[in-house]
C-alpha cells in the first residue's frame, strides 16, 4: 500500500496547489493596486499642497525684495518643493511624473523613488514654476512586503488544510471504516448476515444498502449452491445403489466366461470411485452446511494409534516403514468423526503417494499433527488443497481428500501446511 | 424366512429380492409409507429393510410404529443419507443395523443373515456347517471340534461367506467389508487376497474341506 494515496490527500494536494497558484498571482495584482492607490493619493496630496502654497503665498503682501528673499528661504527650508520664476509668460497645464534619484538630505547612496507635480502658480501677477516631490515607497520593497505577507498566509492556509483534513478524515470516514472492518471480517461460509453501522452521510448509507443487497444475494446463491451439491449427491446415491446391485447380480450368472467375469468385476473400480467422489462431495457439503455437531474432547494419541492399526496392512503391502513420535494423552476439542476423517485422509494420502519401501513419519504434539512420506518431487502447493485438481500424476484419487482436510481445518481455525523437505512430503495441521 | 423391502426405488428392491431369493428368503415389497404401515400391521417379518426417505413419510416413523406395536421384526435401515444423526436415531429407536447406499448385495445379505440369527437364536448363537462350528457371540470357531484361531478380519470374511452361501462375492465387496468406508479410497484391493489365503489355509489345515472357490480371479464363492 506504500504508493497508494489516501482519498482525502488527493483533494488536499489539489487545493494546496490551487491556493499556491492564486496567492502567487495575487502578488503582482496587489502590488499594482497598492501602487496605483498610493500614487493617486500622493498626486492628490501634491495638488492640495500646491493649492495651499498658491493661496498662502498670495495672502502675503511683500515687496519685490522681500519676495525674492522669501522664495529663496522657501526653497531652502522646504526640501520637497521648489519655486522658480517661470521661463514662460503663459501658464501651462500641470504635469505629474515619477523620478528615481538620490535623496537630497541623506548621505547614503540609496536611490529613492519620488512622485512629483510640476505646476505653474500665479503669485501677485507673476508666473512661477512650482515642483512638489514626495517620496514613494520603492517597487521592490512593496513587492517584497506583499510577497512576505502572502507566504505567511499561504503557510497558515496550508496548516489549516492539513489539520482540517485530518479531522475530517477521522470523523467523516468513521462509518466507512466501520463498514470496511465488518466487510473484512465477513465470512460467506458462516451464513450470518452482516450488520453495518448506520450512517447519516448519504453516500455511505447508499454504499451500505448496496452492500446489504449484494451480500444477501451472495448468501442466497451460496446457500443454493451448497444445497444443490447436497441434493445432487443424495439423488446420485440411489442410482449408484441400483448399479452396484446389478453388477452383484450379474456376477451370479453361472454361464459367464472368464473375460465377461473380468469385465464385470472391473466395473466395480470406477463405480467405487464415483461412490467415493459422491460421498466426499456430500461430506464437504455437510461440513460447509455445519451439519456436524460442535465438539467433544478427542484423544488424539489414541485416535492416531487406532487408525494406524487399521491401515497397517496397507502399509505392509507396500513395505513402508513407519516412524512415530506421538505424545501421550494429547487432546483436542472437535467433532470426533471429522477429526478421524481428516486423519484418515492424511494417512491415506501418505500411503497412496508413497513408493514401495518408502517411509512414513507421524508426529503428534499437543499443538500439531505432522504426517510425512517419502516422495520424489515437490507438489504444486497452490492447487494442492483445491477440489478435483490432482497435484500428482502417479495415482488416481478422488481429488477431494485434501480439500476435505482443508475444509475441516478451516472449520476449527486450524492451519494446514505443506512442505517438501529432504525428499519428504510433509503435511502438518496446527491446532 | 420372510423379508419386507420398504424401498421406493423399484429396481433396487427387485435386485435385492433377486439376490436373496435363492436362499430360502421370501421377499415382499412396500413402496410408500402407507403401504409399509399396512404391511407391518398385518404381517410379521423376520427382517425388514427400511429406506428412510419414502414418499408419504419419514421411515423412522415406521420404526417407531413397529416398536409401539411391540413387534420383534429385525430392522436394517438402508439409507442414502449416511448421516450419523439418522444412524444414531435409527439405532436408538430400535433398528438392528444401518447400511448406507450404495452397498454391495453380499454385504446386505450378510447383515440380514446376522440379524435373523440374532433374533432367532439369541444367546446360543452357533452356526453348524458340516464339520465347522461358529459361535457368533464368542467369535470362536471349531473344526471337527478342534478350535481354530482366526484373526478378526479372517473371522469377518468367514461370516460374509456364510451369509452369502453359493453366491459369487466380488473382490471389491470383500474389500469394502474389511475396510469399510475407506476401501474405495484404496485403489488396490490385493490385500483381500492375503486374508483369504490365510483363512483358507487355517481351515484346511484343521481338516475342513475346501468349500471356498475362486471364480476367475474376480471373486469368491462359498459352496455348501
Amino acid at each position: 500500500m506504500g504508493s497508494m494515496n489516501k482519498l482525502l490527500n488527493r483533494p488536499l494536494k489539489a487545493f494546496t496547489l490551487y491556493a499556491l497558484l492564486v496567492l502567487a498571482c495575487s502578488i503582482p495584482v496587489y502590488y499594482f493596486i497598492v501602487d496605483y492607490i498610493w500614487r493617486n493619493e500622493l498626486d492628490e496630496y501634491n495638488e492640495i499642497v500646491r493649492n495651499r502654497i498658491e493661496s498662502g503665498l498670495n495672502k502675503l503682501s511683500l515687496d519685490k525684495e522681500e519676495w525674492a528673499q522669501t522664495i529663496a528661504l522657501w526653497n531652502k527650508t522646504q526640501p520637497g518643493t521648489k519655486i522658480e520664476k517661470s521661463l514662460f509668460q503663459e501658464s501651462r497645464s500641470d504635469s505629474i511624473y515619477t523620478i528615481i534619484r538620490q535623496k537630497q538630505s541623506a548621505n547614503d547612496e540609496d536611490l529613492e523613488r519620488f512622485r512629483g507635480l510640476s505646476s505653474y502658480i500665479k503669485v501677485q501677477g507673476e508666473l512661477y514654476h512650482l515642483t512638489i516631490e514626495i517620496n514613494v515607497e520603492e517597487a521592490h520593497e512593496t513587492v517584497f512586503a506583499i510577497a512576505a505577507v502572502t507566504v505567511l498566509f499561504f503557510i497558515i492556509l496550508l496548516a489549516g488544510f492539513v489539520i482540517l483534513n485530518r479531522r475530517i478524515a477521522t470523523q467523516i470516514w468513521k462509518p466507512f471504516h466501520s463498514t470496511l472492518d465488518r466487510l473484512k471480517s465477513f465470512d460467506l461460509n458462516s451464513q450470518n448476515n452482516i450488520n453495518l453501522e448506520k450512517s447519516d452521510i448519504q453516500e455511505f448509507e447508499q454504499l451500505n444498502q448496496a452492500l446489504y443487497q449484494l451480500i444477501a444475494k451472495n448468501i442466497s446463491v451460496f446457500r443454493q449452491q451448497k444445497e444443490f451439491t447436497e441434493n445432487a449427491s443424495h439423488e446420485l446415491q440411489t442410482p449408484l445403489a441400483v448399479l452396484k446391485s446389478k453388477i452383484d447380480l450379474l456376477m451370479q450368472n453361472e454361464s459367464l466366461t472368464e473375460s465377461q467375469s473380468e469385465l464385470i468385476a472391473s466395473l466395480n473400480i470406477p463405480l467405487s470411485r464415483v461412490s467415493r467422489i459422491n460421498k466426499n462431495l456430500l461430506l464437504l457439503a455437510k461440513i460447509e452446511n455445519q451439519q456436524f455437531s460442535e465438539g467433544e474432547l478427542v484423544n488424539m494419541s489414541e485416535l492416531v494409534n487406532q487408525n494406524l492399526d487399521f491401515l497397517e496392512e496397507h502399509l505392509r503391502a507396500r513395505n513402508n516403514t513407519v516412524e512415530m513420535e506421538i505424545c501421550e494423552h494429547c487432546y483436542i476439542t472437535a467433532n470426533r468423526s471429522l477429526v478421524e476423517i481428516m486423519l484418515v485422509n492424511l494417512l491415506l494420502n501418505a500411503i497412496r503417494h508413497n513408493y514401495e519401501n518408502g517411509a512414513i513419519r507421524i508426529e503428534l504434539t499437543d499443538k500439531s499433527l505432522t504426517i510425512s512420506n517419502t516422495g520424489t518431487e515437490p507438489l504444486i502447493s497452490e492447487t494442492l488443497f483445491k477440489r478435483f485438481i490432482t497435484s500428482s500424476t502417479s495415482t488416481p484419487s478422488s481429488g477431494l481428500g485434501l480439500a476435505i482436510v482443508q475444509e475441516i481445518a478451516h472449520r476449527y481455525d486450524w492451519k494446514v501446511d505443506y512442505h517438501f523437505i529432504n525428499n519428504f512430503h510433509q503435511f502438518s495441521v496446527l491446532f | 424366512m420372510k423379508i419386507l423391502i420398504i424401498e421406493d426405488e423399484k429396481e433396487l428392491a427387485h435386485n435385492i429380492s433377486a439376490y436373496l431369493s435363492d436362499e430360502n428368503y421370501l421377499c415382499e415389497f412396500a413402496e410408500t409409507f402407507q403401504q409399509a404401515l399396512e404391511k407391518i400391521e398385518v404381517y410379521n417379518y423376520d427382517c425388514i429393510l427400511l429406506d428412510l426417505m419414502l414418499p408419504g413419510g419419514d421411515g423412522l416413523k415406521i420404526l417407531e410404529e413397529l416398536k409401539k406395536q411391540d413387534k420383534q421384526d429385525g430392522v436394517i435401515i438402508i439409507s442414502a443419507k449416511d448421516s450419523l444423526k439418522d444412524k444414531i436415531a435409527g439405532l436408538q429407536i430400535g433398528a438392528d443395523d444401518y447400511l448406507a447406499k450404495p452397498f454391495h448385495l453380499s454385504e446386505l445379505a450378510a447383515r440380514i443373515y446376522s440379524v435373523i440369527r440374532r433374533k432367532q437364536f439369541g444367546n446360543s448363537n452357533i452356526i453348524k456347517l458340516h464339520e465347522l462350528q461358529i459361535d457368533l457371540l464368542a467369535k470362536t470357531i471349531l473344526v471337527h471340534n478342534e478350535p481354530v484361531i482366526l484373526t478378526k478380519k479372517e473371522f469377518d470374511l468367514l461370516l460374509l461367506f456364510i451369509g452369502n452361501k453359493n453366491r459369487v462375492i466380488s473382490k471389491s465387496a470383500l474389500a469394502e467389508h474389511l475396510s469399510g468406508d475407506i476401501a474405495d479410497m484404496l485403489d488396490n484391493h490385493d490385500f483381500v487376497y492375503a486374508h483369504i489365503k490365510n483363512m483358507k489355509k487355517k481351515l484346511v489345515d484343521a481338516g475342513y474341506q475346501n468349500y471356498l472357490k475362486t471364480i476367475y480371479g474376480t471373486g469368491y464363492k462359498w459352496e455348501a
